[in-house]
């Protein structure tokens, strides 16, 4: 007899060393809130969304965006809103759709894959922001030094000056560090909570994807 | 309608609630860890409950939804570490340990299939159960020929753990 038989034997044997619960003890775990990595994803997820909404309302109320306005850059800037919006919606449904499917009646490996993908949806989008506010950013640049007389005063300053080449390198450092913070400081929170978040999961999918092989 | 639904549920639970223990009992090794476990699959038992169609075995449906949160949704929680044994686990195995009486070994086995991975306690859990390969497969998402070769390697692994 092998190892795993004589354990087997031992397994079913006694059914009473388990703790037995009754009625109303089960009756109140199922009142309980879960704390599964589901949920909690579900909740980070929703927060990211919210986070970008709140940046991109919180980018038009400021001085320079208000400076926009006047600027009659409207060709530029509203495509770029009503993408971004268009957008936003693709992704929250994308989001819930993959939410939806996530369900623990599946085998392991199809909820393993469910929950990832509900996870990429949300990093596409965060990357897609990334790279809207890139765009949006040189867009910003481009208008502000193209047609903002106050900038354009500045330019001809300088140039008269010679340090044009200053003023812009100034102008492009501050935008790539501003960048770079950003991204920086979001990485940062990827790994941190992610990484705590999915560890287990990842593992175990490796694990399982290790097995096809 | 809920009031019902949530009576067969508990009801239901309540009898067959050993599996979860055992599920528990594979998967943590401690009073709380147990408990905070057991509380965590209830729930998600209960969640995914009112798609459970009478067609397949309670039991059976248990399994999965019971592993599945052991393997991918449940969270250990940080106040479960460093609290009293509950199955006497330690984690290294030394050779003395291993004895001829059945008791000793039988202890020394359950140390063993402690320190396995998640996914080869799934399997051995599903085969303690008496599951069958088609079983393992279906349950978690991998073939037959893998759910084999994988338990044959579970086997040996167990071997080498138990006499290094």
């Amino acid at each position: 007899m092998d190892e795993l038989d004589l354990l087997k034997k031992d397994w079913n044997k006694d059914d009473n060393k388990y703790p037995k619960l009754t009625y109303n003890e089960i009756y109140k775990m199922i009142l309980k809130k879960s704390s599964s990595i589901v949920k909690w994803i579900f909740i980070i997820s929703l927060l990211e969304f919210v986070f970008w909404i709140f940046i991109s309302l919180l980018l038009k109320d400021t001085e320079s965006m208000k400076r926009f306005d006047q600027l009659d850059a409207d060709a530029v800037f509203t495509p770029l809103v009503v993408i971004g919006y268009i957008i936003l919606a693709l992704f929250f449904y994308l989001f819930f759709r993959n939410y939806r499917r996530i369900s623990t009646t599946d085998n392991s490996k199809v909820l393993m894959e469910n929950i990832l993908k509900t996870r990429k949806t949300v990093k596409q989008y965060v990357v897609f922001n990334l790279i809207y506010l890139v765009i949006a950013m040189f867009a910003g640049i481009y208008i502000e030094l193209s047609m903002d007389q106050l900038i354009i005063g500045q330019i001809e300053q300088a140039s008269a000056n010679g340090e044009v080449f200053k003023f812009y390198a100034i102008f492009i450092i501050v935008a790539v560090l501003v960048l770079a913070l950003m991204i920086g400081v979001m990485l940062l929170f990827y790994w941190v909570v992610y990484g705590l978040l999915l560890k287990r999961l990842n593992q175990n999918y490796k694990e399982l994807k290790k097995l096809e092989f | 309608m809920n009031k019902e639904l949530e009576h067969s549920f508990v009801e239901l639970l309540e009898k067959h609630q050993n599996i979860v223990h055992k599920v528990c009992r594979l998967y943590t090794n401690n009073y709380d860890a147990h408990n905070d476990l057991f509380q965590e699959i209830t729930i998600q038992l209960w969640k995914a409950y009112p798609k459970f169609r009478g067609d397949a075995k309670f039991s059976t449906w248990m399994y999965r939804v019971g592993l599945n949160t052991a393997i991918t949704l449940y969270r250990k929680s940080k106040r479960t570490i460093n609290t009293q044994d509950f199955d006497g686990v330690e984690f290294k195995i030394k050779a003395e340990d291993y004895d001829d009486t059945e008791e000793q070994q039988l202890k020394t086995l359950y140390k063993a299939v402690h320190q396995l991975n998640d996914i080869e306690k799934a399997l051995v859990f599903l085969y303690l159960e008496d599951k069958d390969y088609r079983d393992i497969s279906e349950t978690l998402g991998i073939s037959e020929v893998n759910a084999r070769v994988k338990m044959n390697r579970i086997k040996t692994k167990l071997r080498t753990i138990l006499n290094p």
